[in-house]
């Protein structure tokens, strides 16, 4: 059974609780989710955001590949990715993935396979800080 | 050719793309000489690059012609 494999690139939030659950997975025991936050703090420094930046349409086929690779040897049913970019502030989501799979084991080594290859090879980068000033609206 | 910088690498070459003409086709080797003689500053990220042709990752065997799209990819920190 060939895994289903939704990707999305977005610059708007994303909402956990309306992201749409893996289709195909009536037949999944476990779904597991992973969700990659901004946190308040880069290279010792507090921060108010992070700017993301990627190379949209090869982010989007590394990101398929790497879910194909990793479906041979943790065969999920199905996986939702959603990678947000642009400015995204401290503690909204960056990353959200699903997956679905009829037992936990499996999906947990997915989401955790995934994460670890995202940061080797997809092209999307933590583009720059942004503090609270620089968040800020000009005044016109 | 077009060819697109990201991250730090739009600093570096101060642009997020140039056009690199290629009446033949050139091997890695060449890309990067005509690379640095455009936008010198490339040179200190060179090591860390890693180069991609229409969306693919390439290796150092590869070569590049007109109307490929090369993207010349630093070290990625999403997630």
């Amino acid at each position: 059974m060939n895994m289903q494999i939704e990707i999305q690139l977005t610059q708007c939030p994303i909402r956990v609780d309306n992201a749409r659950l893996p289709a195909g997975s009536s037949d999944s025991g476990a779904l597991v989710e992973f969700t990659g936050v901004v946190r308040g703090e880069e290279k010792g420094e507090s921060i108010a955001a992070l700017e993301y930046e990627a190379y949209n349409a090869m982010a989007v086929r590394v990101m398929r590949q790497i879910c194909e690779s990793l479906a041979t040897l943790h065969p999920c049913h199905a996986v939702v990715i959603v990678h947000r970019t642009g400015i995204i502030p401290v503690g909204d989501a960056a990353i959200y993935i699903c997956a679905a799979a009829k037992h936990r084991a499996t999906a947990f080594a997915l989401v955790t396979g995934f994460m670890d290859r995202l940061k080797q090879d997809v092209p999307i980068w933590k583009r720059r800080a942004l503090t609270s000033a620089q968040l800020q609206p000009r005044a016109k | 050719m077009r060819i697109l910088f990201f991250a730090q690498l739009k600093d570096a070459a101060g642009c997020a793309s140039a056009e690199l003409a290629a009446p033949k086709p050139i091997n890695g080797e060449q890309l990067w000489a005509e690379l640095l003689r455009k936008f010198p500053a490339l040179g200190a990220h060179r090591r860390t690059v890693r180069l991609a042709k229409n969306s693919e990752y390439v290796g150092q065997e590869a070569t590049f012609t007109d109307g490929d799209e090369v993207a010349l990819i630093p070290p990625v920190s999403g997630g």
